[in-house]
C-alpha cells in the first residue's frame, strides 16, 4: 500500500508541489525556533554555579576623581564591611554577574589558545557568591608573593586548556610579559544567567593599585532590607563625594537578564505559532477540497474492498508521505547546521530540534488530515460512485 | 449466487419518503448472465448497489455466494466485496493519476498479496481483455472502449464469483459496446456470474435472463 501511495503522490507531484513547499517551510521555521528553545532550555537545566540571593551589586563610578582611586576603593570596602548587616563582600570588575559587560582576553597553554572571560576580583569572591572551589583553593593575599599572578579557572576552561591534566600549579601565558599560575578550580560560573552557556572563565586576583574594578558585591545577612540600602548609599556618598553610586540586587538583574532571552523567544514563538496555524488551516482546507474532488475514487475503493478505516488510513498515509518528502528536503538544509556547527552550537542541540520538529510536523499534518480523512471514509460508497 | 428476499429500499429525507425498491425477490444462479432493465429512476442502480453490498436494504435479506450478509459489519462487507464481487461502472471510474496496470491492481491492494503476485494477476487480467500493450499508459491516453476494458480487467483481477456491471456500454458507441459485451459473455462462459444493468434491448437479449423493473417493483 505504501508503494501505491508513493506512486499516487509522485504522479500528482505537480499539484502537490505547493503543499510540499508549505510543509517544508513550516519544518524550517519549527527547526529554527526549536533550536533556539532547545539551546536555552539545555542551558537553563545546567546549574548557574553560584548564589545570587541577598547579593547586592554596588556600582561605583569615580567620574572626574582620579586621585588615589585604589586607596579610596580599599577604604570604602573596609567601611562597608564594618556594617553588621554585611555577611561578606568582594570587589570585582565591571562584568559582574548578570551585567551586559564582557571582558575577554587570550591565554595560551602548550600551543592551545583560547579567549575566556576575565573576572578581576579579590580573595572574598568565592565566599560572597557561594562559588564552591572544587580543586585547589581560592587565591589569597599571600599568593601575591608568587612569581606568577594567581588565578582560578572554571571547568570549561580547564577542559579546553588541560583536558585530563591536573590544572593546579600549571602556568598559562597571556603574553611575553605576563603569565598566570592556576591555584584553584571552580565548576560552573554562568555569569550571564541560567540561559547563557557555561563558557570558559578565568578569575584573576586584583592588583593592589587597581583603579578599574569599582564594583562591590555585597552579600547581606538574612532580613536586611532597603533601609540598609539607603544607609549604605548615604555612607558611601559621604566618603566618596562626587562619585556615582548605584545599588542593584542580583535577583533583579537576573530577572532582567532572563527577559533578554525570554522576550525574543516568546516573540518568535508567537510569530511561528501564527505561521503554523495558517499552514494548518491551509492544509485542512486543501485536504477538504481534495477529498471532495475525489469522492468517486473513495466510492471506487470502497467497492473494491477498502474499509472505512482503510480509506481514513489511505488519506492519512498520503499526507504522511507528503510530509515525509517535505521533511526530507528540509533535512538536507537542517543537517548542515550540526555538521558545520553553525553559531558554534553543539550538534546535539540541532539534532534534538530536528527530531522535535519532525514529530511536530507529523502531529500537525495528522491533526489537519484526520477530520477530512474521517469524513472521506464516511461517504456512502453508492453515493460517492454516482457523484460526477 | 445472489439471493434477495423481500428487499425494500426507502430513501427518507425530513419531508419526503421515496420507495426505491418494493418487495424484490430475486435468485441469480451460479454461471447466469442476468440483465436488469427499466426506465430511468426505476431503481436499477439501487438494486445493483444492494446486490453489490454498496447499499443496505431498508427491509429484507441478501445472500451473496451462500452467505447471509444481514447485520454484517463494514469490515466483513468490505472483505466480501473484495473477494466475491467485481464491479464495472458506466463512467469507468479509473484513477487518472495511476497507470493502467496500477488501476487494475487496486482490488488486490486490499488483500494479502505481494507486489509480484499483483503485477502478474494484473498483467493476466489485461491480457484477457486485450490490453497488455497498454499497461504503462494512463487512462487519459485511452479511448472509451479501452477504458472500459481496463475497468473489466480491474473487476476480474481478483477472480470474483460475481461481476456486477452498471450500464457498462452506456458511454460507448455500438461497436465498442458490442466488443465489451463480447468480453463479458466470454467471462460468463468461463464461469463468472454476471448481473448487468442496461438500457439497451439488444444487449439484454444477449444475456440469459432479463429482469425488468418499474417504479421499484419487479415486473418481469
Amino acid at each position: 500500500m505504501l508503494r501505491h501511495l508513493f506512486k499516487l503522490i509522485w504522479n500528482k507531484k505537480g499539484s502537490h508541489s505547493l503543499l510540499i513547499i508549505e510543509i517544508w517551510a513550516s519544518f524550517m521555521v519549527l527547526f529554527g525556533v526549536l533550536s533556539l528553545i532547545v539551546y536555552n532550555v539545555s542551558n537553563y537545566v545546567q546549574p548557574i554555579g553560584f548564589e545570587y540571593e541577598r547579593v547586592w551589586n554596588l556600582q561605583l563610578s569615580n567620574n572626574q576623581d582620579t586621585v588615589g582611586v585604589s586607596d579610596k576603593m580599599h577604604r570604602i570596602v573596609q567601611q562597608i564591611k564594618s556594617n553588621k548587616e554585611v555577611e561578606s563582600l568582594s570587589r570585582m570588575s565591571s562584568n559582574s554577574p548578570f551585567s551586559a559587560n564582557q571582558m575577554m582576553n587570550g591565554v595560551t597553554y602548550k600551543k592551545v589558545s583560547i579567549s575566556p572571560e576575565f573576572f578581576y576580583t579579590d580573595e572574598n569572591f568565592s565566599k560572597t557568591l557561594g562559588l564552591p572551589v572544587v580543586a585547589g583553593k581560592w587565591f589569597t593575599e599571600s599568593d601575591r608573593v608568587s612569581k606568577f599572578t594567581p588565578i582560578v579557572i572554571n571547568s570549561k576552561l580547564k577542559e579546553v586548556l588541560f583536558a585530563n591534566e591536573n590544572p593546579l600549579g600549571k602556568v598559562i601565558k597571556v603574553d611575553d610579559k605576563k603569565s598566570f599560575k592556576v591555584v584553584g578550580l571552580v565548576d560552573k560560573f554562568k555569569s550571564k544567567g541560567e540561559f547563557a552557556s557555561d563558557s570558559p572563565a578565568l578569575f584573576e586576583m586584583l592588583s593592589k593599585d587597581d583603579t578599574w574594578s569599582t564594583n562591590v558585591l555585597i552579600k547581606t545577612k538574612a532580613g536586611v532590607d532597603a533601609n540598609f540600602e539607603a544607609k549604605l548609599v548615604k555612607e558611601v556618598a559621604a566618603t566618596l563625594p562626587g562619585w556615582g553610586i548605584e545599588v542593584s540586587y542580583l535577583t533583579e538583574q537576573r530577572k532582567n537578564r532572563h527577559n533578554l532571552t525570554l522576550v525574543p523567544v516568546t516573540i518568535f514563538l508567537i510569530v511561528s505559532g501564527f505561521l503554523l496555524t495558517n499552514v494548518a488551516l491551509g492544509l485542512f482546507g486543501i485536504l477538504n477540497l481534495n477529498i471532495a474532488k475525489r469522492k468517486n475514487e473513495i466510492g471506487l475503493r470502497r467497492a473494491m474492498g477498502a474499509t472505512e478505516s482503510g480509506v481514513t488510513t489511505q488519506f492519512l498515509g498520503e499526507i504522511w508521505v507528503l510530509a515525509a518528502l517535505s521533511v526530507l528536503i528540509g533535512l538536507l538544509f537542517a543537517i548542515q547546521f550540526p555538521i558545520i556547527h553553525v553559531f558554534d552550537m553543539k550538534a546535539n542541540i540541532y539534532i534534538t530540534a530536528i527530531v522535535i520538529a519532525i514529530v511536530l510536523i507529523f502531529i500537525i499534518v495528522t491533526l489537519c488530515a484526520w477530520w477530512p480523512s474521517r469524513q472521506a471514509s464516511r461517504i456512502h460508497p453508492a453515493i460517492a460512485l454516482h457523484e460526477e | 449466487m445472489i439471493k434477495l428476499q423481500n428487499v425494500e429500499k426507502v430513501y427518507r429525507t425530513s419531508s419526503i419518503e421515496t420507495l426505491a425498491l418494493n418487495n424484490i425477490n430475486l435468485d441469480v444462479k451460479k454461471g447466469e448472465f442476468v440483465s436488469i432493465m427499466g426506465p430511468s429512476g426505476c431503481g436499477k442502480s439501487t438494486l445493483l448497489n444492494i446486490m453489490g453490498l454498496l447499499d443496505e436494504p431498508s427491509k429484507g435479506s441478501i445472500e451473496v455466494g451462500g452467505i447471509k450478509v444481514t447485520n454484517y459489519r463494514d469490515k466483513e462487507l468490505a472483505r466480501l466485496r473484495n473477494e466475491k464481487l467485481g464491479f464495472i461502472f458506466q463512467s469507468f471510474h479509473l484513477i487518472n493519476d495511476l497507470s493502467v496496470i496500477d488501476n487494475v491492481e487496486i482490488p488486490l491492494l486490499y488483500r494479502d498479496s505481494t507486489l509480484k503476485e499483483r503485477r502478474e494477476l494484473a498483467r493476466q487480467a489485461l491480457e484477457q481483455v486485450g490490453l497488455s500493450n497498454r499497461m504503462k499508459h494512463f487512462p487519459k491516453q485511452l479511448s472509451g472502449g479501452q477504458k472500459q476494458r481496463v475497468a473489466i480487467a480491474r473487476a476480474i483481477v481478483g477472480k470474483p464469483d460475481i461481476i456486477l456491471a452498471d450500464e457498462p456500454t452506456g458511454n460507448l458507441d455500438s461497436a465498442m459496446g458490442n466488443e465489451i459485451l463480447t468480453i463479458l459473455q466470454n467471462l460468463n462462459e468461463e464461469g463468472a456470474t454476471i448481473v448487468m444493468v442496461t438500457h439497451d434491448d439488444a444487449m439484454a437479449k444477449r444475456t440469459h435472463r432479463l429482469i425488468r423493473l418499474f417504479d421499484g417493483t419487479q415486473v418481469l
